[in-house]
């Protein structure tokens, strides 16, 4: 038995270290970050610079309100759309079914910084194509990148391009694993194919759909590569910048380590009551 | 080791512009970023005729990326800095600030106090602390507006009869309507406020007072040129465009008119060169008719990190560059930066006039401007008040202040806020 | 029975008329990603529409590596994500392999803070990880700073921790009984058993390090230590380079992980739905 308790130990050491070292080091260093003041050195304890700045920083409210609105508007979009997606890849009538997983799935492996050149050259105002074809319609072109709430919807569009796919590999295999007896009872006692959608296969998908929102609520809660590269470092203005961006412009643009580091913590505490919030509301009825 | 390097400082000042006493060998790289880097890299061959042995890399990472990456690369403790950095002047004072320790004092190179008076006080006030000289003076970048001759020609505008901000509307109406498809000028809207900057400095206002003890952008000048900007974008003679994007529009020929500092002259020369002839250029107009018309926007540095494995020849190499008459002259020439030093303001190619700008003697247009221009600290604060000022000027372009003067207290409180400085009366 | 493929027929109209203009506004980025890659810049910047691929993608290539050395940054993203990918299976495998397989003290906890901690957003972290390896260790522009710390992502060990917890117990009792070593058990036994979900973990792992954009954009500050999708991050700006050249870059980023993805697809599904089933 010690023999074996050794061998634990040693299978588990070199991970726990990187962990330890790179992981759990820096969430408590960050903590203790969050209360100096190191905009002159030397550091000195001073959390009314960090936290007290926080309550009243109308930059770091607005870069919160635009996180909250993608949150609010970008995800329920996005999973509604991934569970879509995914019923309809899911059906036996789709032809050229390859094709059309390639489609929605290729996205995942794209990288952000590939798909937000792509994006900044098609949505180019004068000379993009997404412009061309709306006038080509006959519709007035849009400024994407000068108005804030064109800026906001494209940020939108990007990210729900970049990830529905993802999500709808997620509630997919969830969706694959009910099993079809379950259906061929539904249908003998002629329930009609929306109803079994809203009665069976949505509440066993529940929990799936659920661990999607989660996931994405961390995501955007950290967004930064697209408004960091698509608008131009959160414009126009900053009316996309995000949490995240903001986090990285008080950490490395104007090397406010300490208040950056609050700013981390608040992100967190968000994502973490967020998700909690969203698995009060699914908890199973009891 | 004291010794020596008084030593060498003597040699550069006694052989200034001559030979050199010693050949300094190795390599260097220098960041930098656009039309800058592309002028850093044109005196390489001036530079490589007295130290052959040099090897100089110039590196373009753009704008951005410089400032990120050194005060990254300072935080680092100095890892991956190159030979010789570019920095903006307004954007310099956060470096000493906060590492002081990540840079040379180029007095101990051979930065004496004879080579620093050859460059105007105003460079200099933001690039040394006390007895120390982080930095050299590069370019300074008078404001003049550039313009399509050919398009105001059509138009029936011309251009000596643009006094105001007010006349420049109108002119610009006209321009659009005599051009289909073509907008007056561009202004970065979206990451920048560059056009507020340079009309408040016109009008003899910044971010923060020139002692950098107090916070003045809500004072009367400023607010006069928020509204300027405001009225101009409201009557569509302005819409936005970021750098790539004005270039863009300069080589598509929908842009009438850019205003930028003088060395933007390089920027659309080299990226237009098949519209030559039809450029040209005239001072800013205005707030008032008989109101200044000169200021400055941009104008830049060269400092060298204390981790260069080779100081001497990055010195060297920057003294070259900037220090003589030669070196500034040639970035000038190809690139269109504006020499800071004073010297190199006497080159006879200042009079001459230039085939590019259908003959006019632009650089005596733009150099004029030089002795009216107003001093503007940028502080270690720029970058955090800077930051704040291009979301309200957001904010306000899309009607969401009363007015100019509300929007500027608010970015006012906001810089005070993260700054701590008190507002001036 | 008529009326029945009547309506399949409707309900299958109905479907492709939802699906197929999905598919297309899809995959039109990719698309013209393509295209642009292909394109002149005064073509890329012109009034005309432009949605076939033209001749340009080698001339623009030899713009784009003549303004970044891309070459390198792709040799520099390859090799960090293959030593990444390797590094952490073995570290991860070894560590639920433990966790699955042993009982010891200290176990509740260490698996308590492993899930405890894995909602965090990465972003809690990153300043004190950039302070640390640039500051503390000095070891900004390395190897080390791109391929070690990202290695604390614990996905793998919950991850595979499940793959191992699964297999029959018999099978390493019986080895054990034979007086077979531990580590040989892991590497001889339990390891080749594993396979399906070290493909699908490599896969998800390779991909992660391969498109990772903010640590190797703080970390590593030198044009010749940049991975990428940092150096192609840092063109998007500048004023020299074409965006027919960025696009070349883009292509370049995109395509190996497109023919990962078609080529592996069933491992590449599996390991992104893995992290759901719990």
């Amino acid at each position: 038995m010690r023999m074996r308790t050794r061998a634990a130990y040693g299978f588990l050491t070199p991970y726990l270290l990187i962990f330890a070292a790179f992981w759990v080091w820096p969430i408590v260093y960050s903590f203790y970050l969050s209360f100096l003041a190191t905009r002159i050195q030397p550091w000195r304890f001073n959390p009314g610079m960090t936290w007290g700045r926080l309550v009243v920083d109308p930059a770091f409210a607005n870069a919160l309100k635009n996180t909250l609105i993608i949150l609010v508007i970008q995800v329920p979009v996005m999973i509604a759309l991934a569970t879509l997606l995914a019923v309809l890849l899911n059906s036996q009538l789709l032809r050229a079914r390859g094709i059309m997983r390639f489609a929605f799935f290729a996205p995942v492996v794209v990288g952000e910084a590939a798909y937000a050149a792509v994006f900044r050259l098609m949505f180019n105002a004068d000379f993009g194509v997404v412009n061309k074809l709306i006038t080509g319609i006959g519709l007035p072109r849009v400024d994407w990148f000068a108005s804030p709430t064109a800026a906001m919807a494209l940020i939108i569009m990007a990210v729900t391009w970049r990830w529905v796919g993802y999500n709808a590999i997620i509630i997919l295999s969830g969706l694959q694993a009910i099993p079809n007896d379950v259906y061929e009872a539904a249908t003998l006692d002629r329930v009609s194919k929306p109803r079994q959608f809203f009665f069976i296969t949505l509440p066993l998908l529940k929990p799936i759909i659920l661990f999607c929102v989660v996931l994405s609520v961390i995501g955007t809660m950290q967004l930064f590569a697209e408004p960091f590269l698509i608008t131009n470092r959160g414009g126009p203005g900053g009316a996309t910048e995000t949490l995240g961006l903001f986090l990285y412009r008080q950490g490395f643009t104007v090397l406010n380590f300490g208040y950056a580091s609050a700013v981390a913590y608040t992100i967190a505490a968000l994502a973490i009551f967020i998700s909690l919030v969203n698995l009060w509301i699914g908890r199973s009825p009891k | 080791m004291r010794t020596t390097l008084g030593g060498a400082a003597l040699a550069l000042v006694l052989t200034a512009g001559a030979a050199p006493a010693f050949a300094q060998s190795g390599e260097i790289t220098v960041w930098s970023w656009n039309v800058a880097a592309s002028a850093l890299e044109a005196t390489v061959e001036g530079f490589n005729a007295e130290h052959p042995d040099v090897k100089v890399t110039v590196q373009d990472l753009g704008n951005d990326q410089v400032f990120d990456r050194t005060l990254a690369g300072c935080a680092a403790g100095g890892g991956g800095l190159p030979d010789v950095l570019s920095i903006e002047n307004h954007e310099a004072e956060i470096f000493w600030a906060q590492f002081p320790d990540c840079f040379t004092n180029l007095k101990e190179l051979g930065y004496t106090e004879e080579i620093a008076s050859g460059f105007p006080e105003f460079k200099r006030v933001e690039l040394e602390v006390g007895d120390a000289a982080y930095a050299m003076p590069w370019d300074s970048g008078p404001v003049v507006m550039f313009y399509r001759r050919d398009f105001y020609e059509k138009a029936g505008v011309k251009p000596e009869d643009i006094k105001t901000w007010d006349d420049f509307t109108e002119a610009g109406k006209k321009i659009a309507e005599a051009n289909p498809g073509v907008v007056m000028t561009r202004a970065d809207f979206n990451g920048d406020a560059e056009w507020f900057r340079m009309i408040a400095n016109e009008q003899g206002c910044g971010y923060f007072s020139n002692d950098a003890s107090s916070i003045t952008i809500n004072q009367p000048a400023c607010v006069a040129a928020l509204d300027a900007v405001k009225k101009m974008y409201d009557a569509g003679i302005i819409t936005a465009a970021d750098w790539n994007e004005k270039i863009q529009a300069n080589t598509a020929g929908t842009a009438a008119s850019q205003m930028y500092g003088g060395w933007y002259e390089g920027t659309i020369r080299n990226n237009s060169p098949d519209l030559a002839g039809k450029w040209g250029i005239y001072r800013m107009p205005s707030v008032t008719a008989d109101g200044p018309r000169a200021a400055n926007l941009g104008g830049s540095s060269l400092a060298i990190p204390t981790v260069s494995k080779n100081k001497k020849a990055a010195w060297a190499f920057v003294n070259y560059t900037l220090g003589t008459n030669e070196g500034q002259v040639t970035m000038l020439r190809e690139f269109g930066l504006v020499p800071s030093l004073l010297s190199a303001l006497d080159d006879p190619y200042m009079q001459e006039p230039q085939p590019y700008w259908g003959g006019q003697k632009v650089w005596v247009d733009i150099l004029e401007t030089l002795d009216e221009i107003e001093p503007s600290r940028g502080t270690p604060f720029f970058g955090d008040a800077d930051g704040i000022m291009i979301a309200v000027q957001t904010r306000y372009l899309t009607g969401e202040f009363a007015s100019a003067q509300e929007a500027l207290d608010d970015a006012a409180n906001q810089i005070a806020l993260v700054t701590g400085l008190p507002i001036a009366e | 029975m008529r009326s029945k493929s009547v309506s399949t027929l409707r309900r299958s109209i109905a479907l492709h008329a939802v699906m197929v203009p999905l598919a297309i506004v899809w995959l039109f980025p990719i698309w013209m990603m393509v295209v642009f890659s292909t394109m002149p810049e005064n073509a890329i910047f012109s009034p005309n529409i432009h949605l076939i691929p033209s001749d340009r993608f080698w001339a623009n290539f030899n713009v784009l590596q003549g303004d970044t050395n891309f070459l390198r940054a792709i040799f520099i993203s390859v090799v960090v994500a293959l030593v990444y990918t390797v590094l952490s299976v073995m570290l991860t495998s070894m560590a639920g392999w433990a966790l699955a397989r042993y009982a010891f003290i200290g176990k509740g906890m260490v698996l308590t803070i492993i899930l405890g901690t894995l909602t965090l957003p990465y972003f809690v972290v990153v300043i004190p990880q950039f302070i640390m390896v640039a500051r503390d260790f000095g070891l900004a522009n390395t190897w080390f700073a791109l391929i070690v710390p990202p290695l604390f992502n614990s996905l793998g060990v919950l991850f595979m921790r499940q793959s191992f917890s699964m297999m029959p117990a018999d099978l390493f009792d019986a080895a054990r009984v034979e007086g077979v070593r531990e580590w040989r058990i892991f590497l001889f036994v339990a390891m080749p058993l594993a396979r399906p979900t070290l493909a699908a973990l490599s896969i998800i792992l390779f991909l992660a390090s391969w498109n990772n954009y903010l640590w190797p954009l703080l970390i590593n500050n030198r044009p010749d230590m940049m991975t990428a999708p940092v150096a192609l991050g840092s063109l998007i700006g500048l004023t020299k380079v074409s965006w027919g050249g960025i696009m070349v870059g883009a292509v370049l980023l995109t395509a190996p992980m497109i023919a990962v993805f078609i080529l592996l697809q069933r491992h590449f599904i599996a390991g992104i739905a893995a992290g759901a089933v719990k």
